[in-house]
C-alpha cells in the first residue's frame, strides 16, 4: 500500500473485482427495489425514488466522514496516501450529496406539491453541499499538491465538528419557526420488501463509492508520480 | 499577559489607526449593506421591524469576512509573521492575539453601527440588548473563522476565504438571529447565547491550534 | 547534490569558548523525492560565523527555516546548547532572525519600527537612537513609507542592535547593497563577534567576512 507502482499494480485487479460486485449487487437491489416490491399505500409508486434517495444520503454523509478521518491522520502522520484519499473522496461525496438533493426534490414535487421546502434536514443537505465545495475550491487554488491536501485536512477537521452544530442549530431554527406542514416520513416501519433492497443498494452504494474512490486515486497517484519511471513504463504498455 | 502580546497589540493598533479605512471599511460596508434592505424592500416599519435581526447579522457577517483578509496577509508578506513564529511562544496564543485585534478592529466599530441600524430598521427597543450579546458572541466567533479560513487561503483571493468560512458560520447565524428574535418575542433567550459562548469556548483553542497548522502550510 | 567542505582558515580571532551554541547532525531534506541537501553536519562556535553558499532554489532559506524549527527535516538532528552543554529549546535560545523580507511597516516611523521586534514593554529611547545613528539613519520619527529600499534595510539592521543575540540568521544580508551598506555590515557582523554572537548568513558567493563555508 505503501508505494504508489505496488498499489497501482494491485490495484488493477482490485478494480475489476469492486466494479463487478458494485454493478451485481446494484443492479440486484434496483431490480427487487423497483420491480419486486410492493407499492406504498400512499405513495404509490412514486416511493422508489427512496432506493437511489437514501444511500446516497447515506454516502454523503459518511464520504465525509471518510475525508476527515484522512485528514486527521494527514496532519498527525503526515502519510502522502491519506491526502491523495482525501482529495480522490471529495468530489464522490459531493456528487452524491448533488443527488441527493436532486432526487429529493424530484420526489419532493409529486409528494409534497413543491420542489424545496426549507426543512431542517434539507437545509443541512445543502449546507453540506457548500461545505463540499469550500473543500474542492479550496484544494484547486494551492498549486502544491502536498500543501493542498493538508489545508483541505485541516479545513475537513474543522467541518466535521461543526456538521452536528448546524445539524443541531438548523432544528432549533425549525422550532422556532413555526414548523412547515410538510413532514419528511419519519422512519416508517417498513415492510420487509421495502428494506431488504434498500440494504442491498447502500451495498451497492458503498461499492461505486470504492470503485470510483479507486480510480480517482489512481488517476491522482499517476498524476502525482508523472515524471518517475515506473509511470511512463505503465504509460507506455497502455497506449 | 506577557510582555509581547502587549507589544503586538499595540503595534497593530497603531498601524490600524494611522490607516483609518481598516476599521471604517467594514463599518461603512455594514451600513451600507443595512440601507439596502429597506430601499429594495419597501419602507414598510411592519415589514422591516420583522426582519431586522436577520438582515443585521447578514450584513454583519459579511462586514466582518470583508476585514479578514488583514488578519495575516500583510504580516506575511513582509516576513513580520516569520519573525513572530521564530521568536514568540506558544504560536496559538499569537493567533488568539491576532484575533482578537482583528475583532476590535471590526467586530468592536460593528457593535455601535448595529445600534444605529436597529434604530433605522425599527427593530423593538426591548431586543437591543439581546441584540448587542449576540453580536459580541457572534462577531468574535466570526474573526476565529476569518483567521482560520485566511491562514488557508492565505495570499489567495479574499472571496476564496469567504466561501472557506461562510458555510461554518451559519450556526452563528441561525443563533444569533434566534436570539433577537426571541427577545422580540418575550421569550428566553440565553440558552442560545450560552450555545453561542460554548462554540466560543471550544473553538477558540482548537480553531487556534489548526491556524497555525494552516500558516506554517506556507513555509513548506 | 554533492556536499562540499570549506573551511576557510580563521586567523587573527580568540574565540571566546569553543563549545559551539549550535550542533547540526546528519541534517537532510528532501522535495519531492529530491535531496536538497543530505547529511549536513556543522557547528556554530561562539563568536564564529557560518556563510551557506548556493544558487537560487538550492534551498538555502529551507535550512535555516529547519534550523529555527519553522519546518521539520527529513532526518538529522539540531542541538541547542547553553553554557553547560545542556539542550535548549531553540525558542528560550537567545536567537534573531532576519528572513528575505524585511519585516518594515511602512505606517510606522523608524523608531516604532526597531523598538516593535523588542519582546519587552521597557522601551530604551536611548538605545534605540544609538541603533539608529549606528547604521546611519538621520530621523528616528520619519514614516518608513518616506524611505528607500536601502534605507528600509538599515532599519532591518539596527534591529541586531537593539538587544544580545547568540546567534542571529540572516537571510541574504548582502544581496542589493551598496558598497557602503556592505562595509556597515561588515563591521557590525565584526563587533558583534568580538561580543560572542555567531552570524548564520545565505549567499550566493562569499561575502567576504571570516566564516565556514557550506555549500548547498
Amino acid at each position: 500500500m505503501g508505494s504508489p507502482p505496488l498499489f497501482y499494480r494491485w490495484s488493477s485487479k482490485a478494480l475489476v473485482w469492486l466494479g463487478v460486485s458494485s454493478i451485481i449487487t446494484l443492479s440486484l437491489g434496483l431490480f427487487m427495489g423497483i420491480g419486486l416490491s410492493p407499492a406504498d399505500y400512499k405513495q404509490g409508486d412514486v416511493y422508489r425514488i427512496i432506493y437511489i434517495h437514501v444511500p446516497s444520503a447515506i454516502m454523503g454523509e459518511s464520504i465525509f466522514i471518510f475525508m476527515a478521518l484522512c485528514g486527521f491522520i494527514n496532519i498527525i502522520w503526515r502519510a502522502k496516501i491519506s491526502g491523495m484519499l482525501l482529495k480522490a473522496a471529495a468530489p464522490i461525496g459531493m456528487s452524491f450529496v448533488l443527488l441527493v438533493l436532486t432526487t429529493g426534490s424530484i420526489w419532493g414535487k409529486p409528494t409534497w406539491g413543491t420542489w424545496w421546502v426549507w426543512d431542517a434536514r434539507l437545509t443541512s443537505t445543502l449546507i453540506l453541499f457548500f461545505i463540499y465545495a469550500a473543500l474542492i475550491g479550496l484544494h484547486s487554488t494551492i498549486e502544491d499538491k502536498i500543501k493542498a491536501d493538508r489545508a483541505v485536512s485541516i479545513l475537513a477537521i474543522v467541518g466535521v465538528a461543526i456538521i452536528p452544530v448546524i445539524k443541531k442549530s438548523v432544528d432549533w431554527w425549525q422550532t422556532l419557526h413555526q414548523p412547515s406542514t410538510f413532514k419528511l416520513t419519519s422512519a416508517p416501519s417498513m415492510s420487509p420488501e421495502m428494506y431488504q433492497p434498500l440494504l442491498i443498494c447502500v451495498i451497492g452504494f458503498y461499492l461505486v463509492f470504492a470503485f470510483i474512490l479507486t480510480l480517482n486515486l489512481r488517476n491522482e497517484i499517476l498524476e502525482r508520480e508523472s515524471s518517475k519511471k515506473w509511470v511512463k513504463e505503465v504509460i507506455g504498455n497502455q497506449s | 499577559m506577557k510582555s509581547w502580546t502587549y507589544i503586538l497589540l499595540k503595534r497593530d493598533l497603531l498601524i490600524a489607526f494611522r490607516r483609518s479605512a481598516t476599521y471604517i471599511t467594514p463599518l461603512i460596508f455594514f451600513l451600507i449593506v443595512i440601507t439596502f434592505f429597506p430601499l429594495a424592500l419597501g419602507p414598510q416599519e411592519k415589514l422591516l421591524s420583522s426582519l431586522a435581526p436577520g438582515v443585521i447579522w447578514i450584513a454583519a457577517l459579511l462586514a466582518s469576512l470583508l476585514a479578514v483578509e488583514t488578519i495575516f496577509n500583510e504580516d506575511f508578506r513582509d516576513g513580520t509573521l516569520d519573525s513572530f513564529f521564530i521568536s514568540l511562544e506558544p504560536t496559538f496564543i499569537l493567533v488568539f492575539v491576532k484575533v482578537f485585534i482583528h475583532w476590535l478592529i471590526t467586530g468592536l466599530p460593528l457593535l455601535l453601527a448595529s445600534c444605529v441600524a436597529a434604530l433605522v430598521l425599527y427593530l423593538p427597543f426591548e431586543s437591543v440588548s439581546a441584540m448587542i450579546l449576540s453580536l459580541i458572541l457572534g462577531t468574535f466567533f466570526m474573526s476565529l473563522l476569518g483567521a482560520l479560513g485566511a491562514a488557508l487561503s492565505l495570499g489567495k483571493s479574499a472571496i476564496l476565504s469567504a466561501v472557506i468560512v461562510l458555510p461554518f458560520s451559519i450556526p452563528t447565524l441561525l443563533m444569533g438571529t434566534s436570539v433577537i428574535a426571541s427577545a422580540i418575542n418575550n421569550q428566553e433567550y440565553t440558552g442560545f447565547l450560552m450555545i453561542m459562548g460554548g462554540m466560543l469556548a471550544i473553538g477558540i483553542p482548537a480553531i487556534c491550534l489548526l491556524t497555525v497548522e494552516a500558516l506554517l502550510l506556507s513555509y513548506d | 547534490m554533492s556536499l562540499r567542505f570549506s573551511y576557510v582558515k580563521l586567523f587573527g580571532k580568540i574565540a571566546l569558548s569553543m563549545l559551539p551554541y549550535l550542533k547540526v547532525e546528519n541534517l537532510s531534506c528532501f522535495r519531492s523525492d529530491k535531496a536538497l541537501f543530505q547529511d549536513l553536519k556543522f557547528d556554530v562556535l561562539p563568536g564564529q560565523n557560518l556563510e551557506i553558499l548556493g544558487s537560487n532554489g538550492s534551498g538555502k532559506t529551507t535550512l535555516l527555516r529547519i534550523l529555527l524549527g519553522l519546518l521539520k527535516p527529513d532526518a538529522g538532528s539540531i542541538f541547542w546548547l547553553d553554557d553547560q552543554q545542556n539542550y535548549n529549546n531553540y525558542r528560550t535560545f537567545s536567537c534573531f532572525y532576519q528572513g528575505h523580507q524585511l519585516a518594515v511597516k511602512n505606517l510606522l516611523t523608524v523608531a516604532e519600527n526597531i523598538q516593535m521586534t523588542k519582546a519587552s514593554k521597557n522601551i530604551d529611547i536611548e538605545a534605540i537612537s544609538k541603533c539608529i545613528s549606528r547604521v546611519g539613519l538621520i530621523d528616528p520619527h520619519e514614516y518608513a513609507s518616506n524611505l528607500s529600499v536601502g534605507q528600509r534595510k538599515r532599519i532591518s539592521i539596527a534591529r541586531w542592535l537593539l538587544d544580545f543575540h547568540k546567534i542571529y540568521f540572516i537571510d541574504e544580508p548582502f544581496s542589493a547593497l551598496d558598497d557602503e551598506a556592505t562595509q556597515l555590515i561588515q563591521d557590525l557582523i565584526l563587533d558583534l563577534n568580538s561580543k560572542g554572537s555567531s552570524f548564520v548568513i545565505t549567499g550566493h558567493r562569499s561575502s567576504g567576512i571570516e566564516a565556514t563555508h557550506i555549500n548547498i
